[in-house]
């Protein structure tokens, strides 16, 4: 695990409907140390995705660099680990091969890489699932195989774009409870994209208002771990801080 | 397995009431044996083919031409529509010679054909070659622009390189089109196959079919067409679908029909 620098991050391209160029990312500079946990979040069109896209090297940015440990980023790569909102997973390979993809991709032999995907599958109660296919599982037991599949090939920094806007709402409590004891248990470094307020307030460290493609504040998380949300319903602190991020997010 | 067996019982009910019919009705109204023959002497011809020879022969050959332009087609077909499927250049610059040749394929090609190969194998190889090769090509293309970009992009930040992505992701998600790329294209070939053999070669199913007519043997005729339709029915129900139900239904790619 290592840390990100983003300095200056633009992105403009240009837009055949409008007509025009626009800019859908302006001048963002983050800090994400190592092991930490941040969370940008912001409305739909804030640039959120955009800057994650960048970050895992799905499009090229047109400013600023992204350094991964100290390396600038170029294209995809397996230092980067991907979370989907859409999963994501190959259909037609089982949830054991799907997780053992990073390590098969790294040369790990098959007996090894296999022993590597069943620990990951046990750390999110997949055991049972290991020879099944994803399109016989539900969303939320295909997130959690999207979730392994990224952590299993020891990625230098862990990038979630709303991994849980498409659970329903009991699935997606679940999930985010189990993601921060995983994190607590594993500790890589995450940005996690979102525009459900209390999910980034519940899960990060470190929450970053976005809005317009634009950093509007970066607000330090002090709630303690492990996290629940039985405990948090009705935590004054947490409601304080809801309510601080929700502010900022709304009024820009 | 007993359900299997019923529905495979059932598939065959309405075919032995035909046999039936026509082994009942055609000695009754005492049909010339010129126009049509009676049932009995259809096995009879069957049992002589197989005891002499002649149909295995004719049916070997049909199917090796069958088998052969099948085979080249694949070979070209789907690295040229994976090519095309990954690059929007190639795509756009193949694809109207591809509608026009589409419509094309089949038996127009036969004269051309048998100029360039003459008469026998090669030119009928061709006219099967033609009738899998655009299908297939067509359907790899469209198996490959339906693998989500997300899919893809997950590969790429798993370490996947170029091979690895061709072999791990756009072979696979493209295979539910490629096969039934493959059904769509043989089912054509089977019958430009009966065609082709009947104008330019003296082996085959169509041959034997063709030749038959100069002599009234409708017994052979009528046989020719049931040994014809019975060979693609086993072929599509216990080569072709079997792989899509093994593979294809249980990744979730294609709803059961």
């Amino acid at each position: 695990m290592k840390d990100l620098t983003i300095r200056n991050l633009s992105k403009t391209y240009f837009d055949p409907y409008v007509g025009t160029n626009v800019t859908a990312v302006h001048d963002v500079s983050l800090k994400v140390e190592q092991g930490e946990f941040v969370c940008i979040v912001g409305p739909s069109g804030c640039g959120k995705t955009t800057i994650l896209n960048m970050i895992a090297g799905f499009i090229p940015h047109t400013g600023g660099e992204i350094l991964v440990g100290g390396r600038p980023v170029k294209g995809p790569g397996p230092d980067r680990g991907v979370v989907f909102q859409s999963f994501a997973l190959f259909p037609w390979r089982t949830v054991l091969e799907n997780v053992a993809f990073g390590p098969k991709m790294r040369g790990v032999r098959k007996v090894e890489r296999e022993k590597i995907a069943h620990e990951y599958l046990a750390l999110a109660k997949l055991t049972e699932a290991a020879g099944r296919y994803p399109a016989e599982l539900s969303g939320g037991m295909q997130q959690r195989v999207g979730v392994v599949r990224a952590l299993a090939n020891e990625p230098d920094v862990l990038l979630m774009d709303e991994p849980f806007a498409s659970v329903d709402a009991q699935t997606r409590m679940t999930l985010q409870e189990e993601l921060t004891r995983i994190w607590q248990e594993k500790r890589p470094t995450v940005i996690f994209i979102t525009h459900d307020v209390a999910e980034a307030v519940f899960l990060a460290n470190r929450v970053v208002a976005l809005s317009k493609g634009r950093v509007l504040d970066d607000i330090a998380v002090d709630l303690p771990r492990p996290r629940s949300w039985d405990a948090l319903n009705d935590d004054a602190r947490f409601k304080e801080l809801s309510g601080r991020v929700l502010q900022l997010v709304r009024s820009a | 397995m007993l359900w299997r067996l019923s529905s495979a019982l059932w598939f065959c009910a309405p075919f032995v009431v035909l046999l039936i019919l026509w082994a009942v009705f055609i000695p009754y109204f005492d049909v010339n044996p010129r126009l049509f023959p009676h049932l009995s002497s259809v096995i009879q011809a069957g049992i002589e083919g197989i005891k002499d020879g002649t149909l295995i022969q004719h049916i070997g050959a049909s199917l090796l031409r069958v088998a052969v332009g099948t085979v080249l087609a694949l070979l070209i077909a789907i690295p040229l529509g994976i090519a095309m499927g990954v690059s929007p250049i190639i795509s756009s610059f193949l694809t109207p010679l591809f509608r026009f040749f589409s419509v094309l394929a089949g038996i127009a090609w036969i004269p051309i054909a048998t100029l360039w190969f003459g008469y026998g194998f090669g030119a009928i190889t061709f006219v099967i070659f033609n009738a899998v090769f655009f299908i297939v090509t067509y359907n790899t293309l469209l198996g490959v622009s339906t693998i989500p970009l997300q899919v893809r992009n997950a590969a790429a930040s798993l370490g996947a390189g170029r091979w690895a992505m061709l072999t791990e992701v756009l072979l696979p998600g493209a295979l539910p089109n490629i096969v039934t790329g493959i059904r769509t294209g043989l089912g054509f070939a089977w019958r430009g196959l009966i065609a082709a053999e009947m104008i330019a070669t003296n082996v085959g199913l169509g041959y034997m079919l063709f030749v038959a007519r100069d002599f009234y043997r409708t017994e052979v005729i009528v046989l020719g067409m049931i040994v014809i339709g019975v060979l693609w029915l086993l072929l599509d129900r216990l080569v072709l679908a079997p792989i899509e139900r093994a593979t294809i239904e249980r990744w979730g790619m294609v709803q059961r029909a």
